[in-house]
């Protein structure tokens, strides 16, 4: 029965395979046909050898004779199994091409990501040692890849790592043994397994001293078939054969007397069926239940691993193709012996998928920084770290984001999907994906607490000093940066890799891998946005917010699938939820311009703080202009083309701020001092939102109007303060005689320079901060002044009598009048600060 | 029931006593503030009324009843935030500025025990995937095998560590170095491969201490802030037990890192919805000194269920002997279906109760900003 159903494969798989064939044979390429001829001029070598045909799983075809009766008692079955037994049979006689292997090794009935002999191409080095022995004899063997192979096409190596595929992938259809080697020294002797038809044309090279064994199986039971094979085969007598029964007895502990003497599987008469699967059954479990037993890990060895796997495909596919004969009492007893044995052997496999995924992990942990500078904590110890260094495989430079870590080798991952498919098939997803997810979570946990990411609540964020805090966040921003542009898409690549071809449990376990990390980055920003909202904290925000924003990209693709959209949608709200704080903190800069008090008045009308901190300020933020754009449109909902709902806010606040200035102006009991207070403040503002981008904002109007306003506060500083001693100047030609006019001229003379000391007495302390300005109201109070005055003298000294004495009472001469003029608004050592 | 007793001898609340004084203290009160009593005694009559349902209707402590419990306190938010609004005037002048500020720092607090109940609905859905399979190796349609039972147990044994109580567990902190997981090994070993979830906030947080600060300075309004505020300071009163309340109820049923619900809760009777929500606490406390629910990780009826289905389960599963007896069997098939049913009311009743809990988290967040938007 069993053989049947493997005939049954290798018809189908030559029926597949012989287009292919016939397109790849009639190739035109003279590489691909030289290495071809080569390799049938080695075949028809082997022709003179006797072929024997070890059919994938049957150990009892081994033994010729035993087969053929095997085959003849069967032969009363059916008509249509004869001929192809038939066909088996002269197959077996005649020895085969090298293209008829290949035929009958249908590769393509492989799934693509097994390498064929017609597809197998040089891969990247596999990062697992090479296999230097045979799995069988345990003796050395050459590596493919230790021999120069000439004119065989690169497109025909199968690479070093094709070693880890399961045998059977890799089976062939006979066995070749030459008759001449076996008389050698045992040491000259070499059991090996043939990779692929490469490994023939090697061997073909010194077979003289070499024992080609092409075997199906690892399987001790294969093996001792084999040995008793090679015995018979060559053992031209009973003690002959015995003879050499016993050399192979001392070669191995598997060769035992009592297992090579083994008889034959007992002939099943009636009962057939049952007997068979028993039979496979019980080869089954002997091999399943060593590796159960094992306390080696099994994934040690790869040939172990293969064989294990192996073991495992046939119990499925023995359970399936019995399953519907499972109401029968005696095959439903088997059936579920057979879910017995798969049950231990997947408890066995997903302990070797942890340990695959955690060691696997452990040989490539990420340990580098970012920042050299910055203190890791304490759980560094920094002689692991040195000694590590080597295996460090990420880069260094944190500008690149485009890197993607492997976490585990290729070789492991291809192991950990031989793993999966099986767990996935026999009903272990759950656990695989458990196993899977647990392991890799701690990975990123770990690599998060490498970023020097706390886990923190809202509330230690709250309390937090808000310098620490700005630490945080430049730790939390590098660590999203690397989680959501290396980390994770690291994780969904080895998720998708480990999974392939199993969406869903692919998503699943991506989803359980990232989401505490990605929980505990969004609750950090979340904190943040729910946190204070004092003015300074702004900058830190936006940064906040930028990462965010400039993340939604990555949040968008990584977390695409449907278990992730909870992590993407929380996303989006933290998002815009930072928006809303950034937009709090307007708020409360509003406030905090809006309640400033009043208190004690600047001395000398210069400038205010909050003037200075609020410009400044604002000058500051809006380097973030194109962000806060954003920030404010969000806030509408409806995005709107031009920045308005930003310069709403800015030409708001700019508004709060000059009434607030105005409500501070009041402080001085003299009205000059206020407007020159006015004057100072409405200057700086104008000056700091002119050059920058408040200044593109606002609009060149907004610039000339806040301009004309200073301009009226300097006008009405000069009214005033000066417009009355102006008016002194001026000579009333209407005035009654000459005597009168001295008279009043001399009066005005008087109170003119009483004013004049006064105004610059008081008017040299108060401070014109920008010297452009001062200069300005300088030359304009002089122009103003000093051709009055020059003229009042003039008239006033040619006026007869008086004018004789004028000297006593012209105080300042035209100069000395510019030069107190010249001295105004120095202001005072505390005021000009 | 207990809560519907108390209903008819507190006839008159607390506030309209108040009231009386205010209105007698300033005869100036104009229609307006009779508008207003209506309004504060109507939100009292309310959280009365929703926490005298909570009561009467379903299954205290499942999943089921907090949900409700959640939607009642997103019910009494609402009013409040009403209240606030329609009273924002006043909220901005002391000592309402004072009272509600207190109030909204205060519902930060209750952010973090949202987290942290986040993360232990995370840690029940662990222990789903593990009574996921002790329930498909024992699937019913099937007949079982030693494998199966192996399997089964397995799950079993990781889901009874799983769910032993966090303080024990804490024990075996992971290290949280790469170059020191080999010494994790033998640990994980030890543990039968169960790897618990570690928690979003750090080790140190504690839903205990966290529900203390919740508490803490928690006082019934004092009469002169009762009357200063025209009665507000009585709703602002209300909302933070309401909250401390359902917190500590969140705390009490899911497993979170150092649960504890010593805190000290107490409504004087004279406010209406005191009785009710004193009956609950109560009865909650009650529970939580039950024997079988000591030593538990949450209250939640259904980690309950799911304890006892598993234990139950571990037992029959030590008992069995092969070849299995029927009835044997026939018992295995019944656990399994009644671990199926627990199973299956988590499966379908967590994630909407999640999303719950997130609302309620953002609803006070957003409560709050609203608040502090208005007093700019």
């Amino acid at each position: 029965m069993e053989e049947e159903m493997a005939n049954r494969r290798v018809s189908s798989r030559t029926r597949k395979v012989a287009s292919k064939m016939a397109a790849a044979l009639t190739s035109t390429d003279n590489r691909t046909q030289a290495a071809i001829a080569r390799l049938e001029a080695l075949e028809n070598d082997n022709g003179a050898v006797e072929v024997v045909d070890l059919n994938d799983d049957e150990e009892a075809s081994l033994d010729e004779d035993d087969d053929l009766g095997y085959v003849q008692k069967k032969q009363h079955k059916g008509s249509k199994r004869k001929t192809r037994q038939a066909k088996a049979l002269e197959a077996r006689k005649a020895p085969k091409s090298f293209t008829e292997l290949l035929q009958e090794a249908n590769s393509e009935s492989l799934p693509s990501h097994v390498p064929t002999y017609l597809k197998a191409a040089v891969g990247p080095p596999s990062s697992s040692s090479r296999r230097h022995f045979c799995t069988v004899c345990g003796s050395t063997t050459i590596s493919i890849s230790d021999i120069a192979l000439p004119s065989i096409p690169q497109s025909y190596f199968i690479k070093p790592a094709g070693l880890h595929l399961p045998p059977t992938r890799l089976k062939t259809k006979f066995l070749s043994i030459h008759p001449v080697s076996f008389f050698l020294p045992w040491n000259f002797l070499r059991l090996r397994f043939l990779a692929s038809p490469v490994d023939l044309a090697l061997t073909q090279e010194d077979k003289e001293n070499s024992l080609l064994l092409h075997m199906a199986e690892n399987g001790e039971e294969k093996l001792l078939a084999v040995a008793r094979h090679i015995a018979k085969t060559l053992g031209h007598n009973e003690s002959m054969a015995d003879d050499i029964l016993q050399i192979f007895s001392t070669f191995d502990g598997r060769f035992s007397r009592e297992k090579l003497s083994e008889d034959q599987q007992p002939s099943d008469d009636g009962s057939g069926g049952v007997a068979a699967l028993e039979r496979a059954l019980n080869s089954l479990d002997s091999q399943i239940s060593r590796f159960v037993a094992s306390d080696q890990p099994i994934w040690s060895d790869p040939a172990d691993s293969a064989a294990f796997l192996d073991a495992i495909d046939e119990l499925v596919n023995l359970t399936r193709e019995w399953s519907h004969a499972s109401s029968e009492k005696p095959i439903g007893a088997c059936l579920s012996r057979a879910d017995d044995m798969m049950q231990q052997a997947m408890f066995r496999i997903e302990e070797e998928f942890r340990s695959l995924m955690d060691h696997g992990a452990e040989s490539f942990p990420v340990s580098h920084r970012f920042d050299e500078s910055e203190e890791e904590d304490d759980e560094v110890d920094d002689g692991e770290e040195d000694c590590d260094d080597s295996q460090i495989p990420v880069a260094q430079p944190l500008t690149d984001y485009d890197l993607i870590i492997d976490a585990l080798s290729s070789a492991t991952i291809n192991d950990l999907h031989e793993i999966t498919k099986r767990m996935l098939a026999a009903g272990f997803g759950k656990s695989c994906s458990h196993v899977y997810s647990g392991s890799r979570r701690e990975f990123l946990e770990e690599s998060m607490s490498r970023l020097g990411l706390q886990k923190l609540s809202i509330e230690d964020v709250h309390k937090m000093q808000w310098q620490e805090l700005e630490d945080e966040i430049d730790r939390w921003i590098k660590a999203a940066n690397v989680a959501l542009r290396i980390l994770f898409p690291s994780e969904r690549r080895l998720c998708d890799r480990v999974f392939f071809g199993f969406s869903s449990a692919a998503d699943l376990s991506f989803m359980e891998v990232c989401r505490g990390s990605t929980i505990q980055l969004l609750n950090f920003a979340d904190a943040v946005a729910i946190g204070s909202r004092s003015p300074e904290r702004l900058f830190k925000v936006l940064d906040v917010f930028e990462t965010m924003r400039d993340l939604m990209v990555e949040f968008e693709s990584v977390f695409s699938d449907q278990f992730c959209v909870v992590l993407r949608n929380e996303a989006v709200t933290i998002w815009k939820r930072l928006g809303e704080a950034v937009r709090g903190i307007f708020m409360e800069l509003e406030n905090l311009i809006r309640r400033d008090p009043a208190k004690a008045a600047v001395p000398g009308g210069g400038l205010h703080p909050i003037t200075r901190y609020v410009m400044n300020y604002l000058r500051a933020a809006c380097r973030s202009r194109q962000t806060l754009e954003q920030v404010f449109e969000e806030s509408n909902g409806v995005p709107s083309k031009d920045s308005t709902l930003l310069t709403v806010q800015m030409s708001w606040i700019m508004e709060l701020l000059e009434s607030n200035l105005e409500v501070k102006s009041k402080v001085y009991k003299d009205p000059a001092l206020s407007y020159v207070f006015l004057m100072n403040n409405g200057r700086y503002i104008v000056q700091k939102v002119r050059d920058g981008e408040l200044g593109v904002l606002l609009g060149e109007d907004w610039i000339r109007k806040h301009n004309a306003k200073v301009k009226q506060y300097q006008m009405s500083y000069q009214r005033s303060s000066w417009n009355k001693m102006i008016g002194l100047l001026k000579v009333d030609n209407a005035a009654v005689g000459m005597n009168g006019l001295g008279k009043a001229m001399k009066e005005k003379l008087k109170e003119f320079n009483m004013q004049f000391d006064e105004v610059c007495k008081a008017h040299s302390t108060w401070v014109v901060f920008d010297e452009q300005m001062r200069e300005e109201l300088r030359t304009s109070l002089a122009r103003l002044l000093l051709p009055a005055y020059g003229n009042f003298i003039a008239r006033f000294q040619n006026l007869g009598d008086i004018g004789k004495n004028a000297d006593r009472y012209i105080k300042y001469g035209v100069e000395d009048i510019e030069a107190r003029v010249n001295d105004l608004f120095k202001g005072t050592s505390t005021a000009r600060k | 029931m207990p809560a519907t007793d108390f209903q008819g001898t507190f006839g008159r609340s607390f506030l309209s006593f108040r009231r009386d004084q205010v209105d007698s203290n300033t005869p100036a009160a104009g229609s307006s503030s009779h508008s207003m009593e209506a309004e504060l005694d109507s939100f009292q009559r309310q959280v009365a009324e929703k926490f005298t349902d909570l009561n009467a209707s379903g299954e205290l402590l499942s999943l089921e009843w907090i949900g409700k419990l959640l939607d009642s306190f997103l019910c009494c938010q609402e009013e409040f935030r009403a209240i606030v609004f329609n009273h924002r005037s006043q909220i901005s002048t002391s000592p309402m500025n004072r009272l509600i500020s207190e109030y909204f720092e205060r519902s930060i607090k209750a952010l973090d025990v949202c987290n942290a109940i986040r993360d232990g609905i995370e840690q029940i859905r662990q222990w789903q995937k593990l009574s996921d399979i002790v329930i498909s190796a024992l699937d019913s349609r099937r007949t079982v095998g030693e494998g199966q039972l192996r399997r089964a147990k397995k799950a079993l044994v990781d889901l009874a560590i799983g769910m032993l109580d966090e303080k024990e567990t804490s024990l075996a902190h992971r290290n949280r170095s790469f170059g020191r997981v080999k010494d994790s090994h033998s640990h994980h070993r030890s543990m039968g491969h169960f790897r618990s979830l570690s928690w979003s906030v750090s080790r140190s947080w504690s839903a205990s201490k966290q529900l203390q600060a919740l508490a803490s300075n928690l006082n019934t309004p004092r009469q002169n802030d009762v009357v200063a505020s025209n009665g507000l300071a009585v709703p602002v009163y209300t909302m933070a037990s309401v909250l401390l309340f359902v917190m500590w109820v969140l705390v009490a049923a899911f497993p979170c890192q150092d649960r504890g619900l010593q805190v000290n809760f107490f409504v004087p009777r004279q406010f209406q919805w005191a009785a009710p929500v004193m009956s609950l606490h109560d009865k909650i406390v009650e529970e939580s000194k039950r024997r079988d629910r000591k030593n538990c990780c949450g209250l939640l009826k259904e980690i309950g269920r799911i304890e006892k289905s598993s234990r139950v389960m571990n037992e029959l599963i030590d008992s069995i002997h092969f070849p299995m007896s029927e009835e044997k069997e026939i018992e295995v098939k019944q656990r399994v279906e009644e671990l199926v049913e627990v199973h299956e009311a988590l499966k379908n009743g967590l994630d909407p109760f999640e999303r719950k809990v997130r609302e309620v988290f953002h609803r006070i967040v957003r409560s709050r900003t609203e608040n502090l938007d208005s007093l700019c």
